[in-house]
């Protein structure tokens, strides 16, 4: 029967209107428009009601997209994204960084310790940080990360630490989190594994968010995740945008990619554990670093940072060019805890890290021959320094440390300044330098454009010799500018003035006088103020035309009056050139006196100095401390000069071109055209020929006429387009655009304000702005620092806010976790991580009661927040944080114990719990009590006169006034009178202290391999565990047999006065059975005689008989009466109908005559 | 926890460095005041100046050693709500103000501050310049809304005083940075002329030697005259003027002058006064910039504890004072300012030279708001 039904085919239209139309279709030229235009009817309001629902559900979606407009503060070269990657041991992590690496810089990487940084695209650099298992590497790491690759287990499924993560990552800002399923290839059946890929996805979407993102890595081919699946994890990534977390953008912070110890190895010889200096790198994140600020390093503790520098980046994007994809040169991979990174530069010296692990590296890069030719020594920095021989190019002679520190200083002498000048040479530059110095000698120009040029020169050279990889922007270069700075300084060799103005020569003197007294000295000084004014109102200080005063440098470059208009123009540029370093120097000294202070400024707490003033000054130091500014006596504003010269100051002056009504209206003029005036018959032209006029004038003037033409042009277009745009756009403009416009003008002059100063300047304005590659120098870090290094653990930098370095009470939000499986204790200690911290405090639980109350809860409630008060660090308002009990090892449970949020800080708290005192009275008049017991001094009992107090029955009173004896006994008054047994209570509310512990987690400092095992303070339940101390329990609360006494009852007993006022109904009926009556009280019985008795019987018959007939009467004559009155009923109801009916009569009667009337009077009179 | 202080000598400037300090956090430590003077040790002014911070202060410690010569601070959190203060009579209330004033939009609760004494004297700025001029600026700052006002309830002048003055003043979280770089054109000036215990005369006297001065350049000139008598005259008499002049683009620009205290150097006329203060304005006009001359370190701080983004203000030349503020922000916050001169061109008759302060703000946000 291999007989198979035969389908018919499908036979396609060749005619008829659907072929037709397919046609048209397919030709494309369609004839039919728009579905809404085709069939209106089908687009048309089917009803109102409806319609406005859809309409407002419209807007409601869309405004719910809207997020409060935040200035965006992303800096133009931005750092290294941070992707942390995250999972369970043997998950794979190592490996899928690996491939990410290789896919990305076609280089393979050994072990991966620390961060690995690499440039992956045009725009974009990596930062790969694995984490380990340990929690305090999980919430140091959440909180740097922009981007988290959660690896999870799918053979095995989800694992506790992927939901603590997660939950941690909820705390502290979600960053975005891409899930990586692995262990794909170990199902064997396809429809399990779809099945559970599917369950996965959909719990991750719970924790996450609908629709996130979940990779699958099928498979291992050679130990290594498939290329292609690679590939596209990687395309995904960097794609990626990333939000702006609220903690991270308004914080800085560093992931610390490489460290140097800087400590003198004589002090460490002499004192093994001694506080180690140590210099941290990393690229600057977050926001700006401000330098001296306060930093914390988590799992370290709070330090101050001595100094901050910015290196030349390791690891820069590639230039500007037009090409999709990176050369293999720029496929940077920098990595120096791994091993990988070649030279790495510092601020004076070069490190230089022998490749151990470069097994499979196939191009020779040039760094590599750089690296085998120098010489490193585990010596001193100085040492190191001085041995070290590096030879630039393969051809050339050897540069020796004496050149790379660039301290071949030639002294000149400058005639012009009558000073000895130190001028940095080096060797290869020599002869270019000298001519240089010759030219400077010449033109004085200012010191900031030779030194650029310089620059120039170096980098050409560096091009020529093909030297472009790492020591481009290399140690040489800045090392020169370093210098040059410092010449101005080094103040036992006087320097040459940067600028030859006068106001600088006046200030440099003055600075050779007393040097040092710049910066901090607290003081202003006469001669600053002088120098200020002359600054400022240089024009007009005419008095002093006193030409002995005149000295040579002033004749040089200050302007005088007399001369001033010819001049004032020419020098213009000059001097607005020179004010800005010139009023800089005068209110922040020259930039470089710090490095003087160090010499003979003492220190304070090791991190201010402070300039001492000068003996001369010091009656400046207690002079009045005032804000007026006191005005010029040099003004005289009797003069019509003077008056004249704040003229434009007022409405009435003269205005600015732009602004000035004549133009504005000739502007109007022009948008407009002619117009006549019908009023007056005048017609206006508008100026085309005037213009035309001046076009043909001005043509042939220079071109520079021709650029303000055209930016007169552009200005005038861009005016016509604002007023357009103002006038059909602010139609739908909304609040929010608006706010949106404002943010964005924010952002556009944060970046172009700084933009074309050089980054020495720049960092002092601003700080050191995140993307920059920054070195930290800290004095005092913990010697186990150092000697348990290990670079799995990442070492973080988090900045502190100005404030946030001090302690305090906070008071916050707190909620048990949902999967922990215990509720907390008060006073049991926590590890908390708040802000960049992890710490250990004791905190008290307490609610709020309606009246505002802060109660002490013994415990936290089971499903609800309460509040919680610790003592800790300042941390801004709406922080998260999340609460463990240990960090500890491993536990199978869920290890986050609560989380919250910051709500207040404060210096002082009050959480308050119930008091009850206790007092018994011992002697009772009608409402009066004396009470003892409560107190024990009179003292205490008048802090509480007039106090409520209770019984347990319930009857209130008042304390009135202390008894002097027994002491403490007070006199009190109640509602009623007491008894003995009473038991007297006062209700009252005292404070509790919040203790004052906290202790940083300071994982960091264990020996490599313990880093998880901090332990702090122990609970009392783990303390009373650990120590076998088991609490004697109340004996009330023990069980014990029951034992029931035999019930009694006593008889009711109502007094007699009582029993008097009730009814008879409730009253006890207990008369008593009636005694016997005594004899004498006895009535005889009579006995009568036979004759009595018949008379006796027969009255009884007759008077029977009379009852009877009686009776019957009785009953006759009722039967009678109802009779009557029956009759009488009747009588009297046919009475009355008789005269209904007659008047029913009567009425009708009278009707009928009365519509006669009507009638007649509506005819009319009827004629009598 | 490693906390950290600074360190100064003598008590020049304690003000900034007080209330610098409160705002970061830091610890301050003066030493030496006046410590070679006859009379070592704080003044009565400075004790009270201290108070007052105790008074709206949380959690401060403050240590004066035995001489007074030797002042350590260490601030706390800045507390608020319903003060009142008896500001010593060496120096008027404008000199507790002027602090409070840099403190106030920072608290937890609202201030409501009632500053008792010398509300006017030739030294420090009066309550009617910094009602004037403090609060418009403020508002510039987005510090603004209900309850921000300055009120004068009685006059006092020096030495006597006797003067009340009610300042409120709501909280910010933070402060909105500022672009003021135009200060455009004087459109008005305004004025209070006061005496009390004086014949009400006086008040018209100096407005009209005042208006002498100032009427050849602007006609739109009102200064209102405040006669205060009894209760609320205060204990000495006196009179003064407070000129302020308004530009287009809403700056304020104010000059003033007080009669010298009874008892205290040579009386003065009010025409003299008047038309001295009418130049003083003048003087401030030729120096003009955004923020008058006593104000520009308030401007100054505002701007550093801005958000994260770039303010910048154009200022006259900077006062003495405002010097060493701007290097005590330096120490404080870590701040430095940009400063450009600018120049007036060749043609325009718009007074000396100006300067253009640019900063990037410390982002500082005010931790001692409670959220609920």
């Amino acid at each position: 029967m291999e007989h198979v039904k035969e389908q018919r085919k499908h036979q396609q239209k060749h005619s008829g209107p659907k072929a037709e139309r397919k046609k048209l279709k397919k030709q494309g030229n369609s004839t039919e428009k728009d579905e809404r235009k085709r069939n209106p009817k089908a687009f048309g309001v089917q009803s109102a009601v409806r319609m406005a629902k859809t309409f407002h559900r419209a807007q409601d979606i869309k405004t719910k997209k809207h997020h409060i407009p935040l200035v965006d503060r992303t800096p133009l070269e931005p750092p290294p994204v941070v992707i942390v990657v995250v999972g369970p041991p043997k998950v794979g992590k190592s490996t899928l960084i690996r491939c990410l690496i290789k896919n990305f810089t076609r280089q393979k990487l050994g072990d991966i310790c620390g961060p690995v940084t690499i440039v992956s695209g045009k725009k974009r650099r990596l930062t790969f940080m694995e984490c380990n298992n340990d929690i305090n590497t999980m919430i140091d790491l959440a909180k740097v990360a922009d981007l988290v690759l959660m690896l999870i287990d799918a053979s095995f499924g989800f694992e506790m630490e992927t939901f603590e993560f997660l939950n941690i990552c909820q705390v502290h800002g979600f960053p975005r989190i891409m899930g990586v399923l692995t262990h794909l290839d170990s199902f064997k059946n396809n429809k399990t594994l779809r099945k559970t890929k599917k369950t996965l996805k959909h719990r991750f979407w719970t924790e996450v968010y609908q629709g996130a993102k979940l990779f699958y890595l099928s498979g291992m081919v050679y130990g290594e995740y498939q290329t292609q699946e690679v590939k596209n994890l990687g395309r995904f990534i960097s794609v990626m945008k990333f939000r702006p977390l609220v903690w991270q953008t308004s914080h800085p912070y560093l992931l610390v990619d490489r460290m140097e110890d800087l400590t003198d190895p004589e002090k460490i010889r002499t004192d093994l554990k001694c506080d180690r200096r140590v210099s941290l790198y990393g690229y600057l994140r977050g926001t700006y670093l401000k330098n001296k600020s306060q930093i914390h390093i988590p799992g370290v503790g709070d330090f101050q940072v001595a100094e901050v520098n910015f290196l030349p980046d390791p690891c820069p994007l590639p230039g500007a060019q037009k090409k999709r994809a990176l050369n293999e040169k720029e496929r940077l991979l920098y990595a120096p805890m791994a091993g990988v990174g070649g030279v790495v530069y510092d601020k004076d010296a070069v490190y230089i890290d022998l490749p151990a692990c470069h097994a499979q590296q196939e191009e020779i890069r040039p760094s590599t021959e750089l690296v085998q030719s120098l010489i490193d020594t585990h010596a001193t920095l100085d040492a190191k320094m001085a041995a070290s021989k590096v030879t630039l190019f393969s051809g050339s002679a050897t540069l020796d440390s004496a050149d790379v520190n660039g301290h071949m200083e030639e002294r000149i002498w400058d005639p012009i300044s009558h000073r000895e000048r130190r001028k940095v040479i080096f060797t290869e530059e020599a002869d270019d330098d000298k001519g240089d110095a010759s030219d400077s000698s010449e033109n004085e120009d200012s010191d900031i454009e030779e030194s650029d040029a310089e620059e120039q020169e170096d980098t050409n050279e560096n091009g020529a010799g093909g030297m472009r990889e790492t020591s481009d922007h290399g140690g040489p270069t800045v090392k020169k500018r370093k210098l040059e700075e410092e010449k101005d300084v080094t103040g036992a060799v006087a320097e040459l003035p940067v600028f030859a103005d006068s106001e600088d020569d006046l200030e440099m003197s003055e600075e050779e006088g007393d040097a040092g007294r710049a910066a901090d000295s607290g003081h202003c000084s006469e001669e600053d103020e002088d120098e200020e004014e002359s600054a400022d109102e240089e024009m007009d200080d005419d008095d002093d035309d006193d030409d002995d005063d005149l000295s040579k440098e002033e004749e040089e470059g200050a302007l005088r009056w007399k001369d001033r208009l010819q001049q004032k123009a020419s020098e213009a540029f000059l001097r607005q050139q020179e004010a800005m370093p010139n009023l800089r120097k005068l209110v922040y000294g020259s930039a470089d006196s710090k490095e003087e202070d160090d010499s003979d400024d003492e220190e304070l707490g090791g991190l201010f100095r402070v300039n001492r003033p000068q003996k001369s000054r010091r009656f400046q130091a207690n002079a009045l401390d005032c804000s007026h500014f006191n005005p010029d006596s040099s003004h005289n504003w009797d003069l019509e000069e003077m008056l004249d010269s704040i003229k434009d100051c007022f409405v009435t002056g003269k205005w600015e071109e732009d602004q000035d009504a004549a133009t504005l209206l000739k502007e109007h003029d022009e948008m407009y055209g002619d117009f006549e005036d019908l009023e007056t018959g005048e017609v206006h032209k508008g100026n085309n020929e005037s213009d035309e006029d001046g076009d043909a004038e001005e043509a042939p003037t220079t071109a520079d006429d021709d650029d303000v033409q055209k930016n007169k042009r552009l200005d005038k277009k861009r005016r016509l387009k604002e007023r357009f745009d103002a006038e059909y756009d602010d139609g739908d403009a909304t609040y929010f655009d608006d706010l949106k416009e404002e943010m964005q003008k924010q952002a556009e002059l944060n970046r172009a304000e700084f933009e074309d100063l050089d980054d020495e300047t720049r960092v002092q304005y601003e700080g050191f702005r995140p993307g920059m590659y920054v070195r930290l120098e800290i004095p005092s870090l913990p010697c186990e620092f150092v000697a348990n290094f290990d670079p799995r653990y990442p070492i973080i930098i988090g900045g502190l806010g100005s404030n946030e370095g001090s302690a305090g009470y906070l008071q916050m939000r707190l909620k048990k976790h949902r999967w922990y499986n215990r509720i907390l204790k008060t006073r049991d200690p926590l590890i908390l991580s708040l802000g960049w911290r992890r710490f250990q405090t004791i905190p008290l639980y307490h609610i709020e009661d309606h009246n505002g109350r802060h109660r002490l809860l013994k415990y936290t409630p089971q499903h609800m927040h309460c509040g919680a008060s610790i003592w800790g660090p300042i941390t801004p308002q709406g922080t998260g944080f999340l609460a463990l009990q240990t960090v500890a090892g491993i536990n199978a449970n869920f290890r986050i114990a609560a989380t919250g949020v910051v709500l207040d800080l404060d210096k002082s708290v009050t959480v308050v719990k119930k008091l009850k005192l206790i007092g018994y009275p011992y002697k009772i008049f009608k409402n009066t009590c004396f009470i003892k017991g409560m107190f024990n001094t009179v003292l205490e009992v008048a802090k509480f006169e007039g106090a409520a107090v209770r019984t347990v029955s319930g009857v209130r009173g008042q304390i009135k006034k202390a008894l002097s004896t027994p002491p403490g006994s007070y006199r009190a008054t109640f509602e009623d009178k007491l008894l003995m047994s009473d038991i007297v209570f006062l209700r009252s509310w005292c404070t509790v202290s919040v203790p004052q512990l906290y202790n940083p987690v300071t994982s960091l400092l264990l020996p490599v391999g313990q880093k998880d095992s901090w332990s702090g303070m122990r609970t009392l339940g783990q303390l009373k565990h650990d120590l076998g101390i088991r609490n004697k329990p109340n004996p009330d609360s023990l069980y014990k047999p029951v034992v029931r006494t035999e019930a009694h009852f006593n008889p009711l007993h109502i007094p007699k006065e009582l029993q008097k006022s009730l009814p008879y109904k409730s009253k006890p009926k207990q008369q008593q059975r009636k005694g016997k009556r005594p004899r004498d009280m006895q009535r005889p019985s009579v006995i009568r005689e036979p004759h009595e008795r018949k008379v006796a019987a027969l009255l009884q018959a007759l008077s029977t008989v009379h009852n009877y007939n009686t009776k019957k009467a009785h009953a006759v004559q009722h039967a009678k009466h109802k009779e009557f009155l029956r009759q009488k009923e009747k009588d009297e109801e046919a009475k009355l109908k008789r005269q209904k009916e007659a008047r029913k009569n009567l009425y009708r009667i009278m009707g009928q005559k009365d519509q006669k009337k009507q009638k007649s009077s509506l005819k009319g009179t009827p004629k009598d | 926890m490693a906390s950290h202080g600074l360190d100064y000598d003598g008590c020049n400037f304690f003000r900034q460095r007080l209330v610098l300090s409160t705002l970061s956090g830091k610890r301050v430590k003066i030493r030496n005041i006046r410590s070679k003077d006859d009379n070592p040790g704080l003044r009565d002014f400075e004790a009270s100046f201290i108070r007052l911070l105790d008074k709206v202060t949380n959690g401060s410690r403050i240590e004066i050693n035995q001489t007074g010569a030797v002042l350590f601070y260490q601030p706390g959190l800045l507390y608020g709500g319903s003060i009142e203060h008896d500001c010593n009579l060496q120096r008027s209330i404008g000199y507790y103000l002027e602090a409070l004033l840099m403190l106030a939009p920072f608290m937890k609760n609202p201030l409501k501050a009632t500053l008792r004494g010398i509300t006017n004297d030739p030294t420090d700025p009066t309550v009617d310049r910094l009602k004037s001029t403090v609060l418009p600026l403020m508002k510039k700052f987005g510090i603004e809304g209900e309850g921000f006002d300055l009120k004068v309830m009685k006059r006092g002048m020096a030495p006597g005083g006797g003067g009340e003055v009610v300042f409120t003043c709501p909280v910010r979280k933070t402060i909105r940075p500022v672009q003021l770089t135009d200060s455009g054109k004087i459109k008005r000036i305004r004025g209070v002329a006061y005496s009390v215990r004086v014949s009400p005369q006086m008040g018209n006297r100096i407005v009209e030697s005042a208006r002498g001065v100032l009427n050849q350049f602007i006609p739109d000139i009102y200064i209102h005259t405040d006669h205060m008598k009894g209760a609320n005259s205060g204990k000495s008499p006196g009179f003064g003027l407070t000129l302020v002049a308004e530009t287009l683009e809403g700056c304020f620009l104010s000059a003033e002058m007080s009669s010298t205290p009874q008892g205290q150097g040579d009386p003065v006329l009010p025409e003299d006064l008047g038309r001295n203060c009418a130049k003083l304005l003048l003087e401030e006009v030729y120096r003009g910039g955004c923020v008058d001359s006593s104000n520009q370190s308030l401007a100054l701080l505002l701007m550093t504890l801005g958000q994260q983004d770039v303010s910048k203000l154009l200022l006259g030349p900077l006062s003495p004072y405002t010097i060493e503020f701007l290097r005590h922000i330096r120490d404080f916050f870590q701040i430095m300012f940009k400063i450009e001169v600018r120049k007036p061109l060749e043609d325009e008759r718009k007074g000396g030279d100006k300067v253009l302060m640019t900063c990037v703000g410390v982002g500082y946000s005010n931790l001692n708001k409670s959220l609920k």
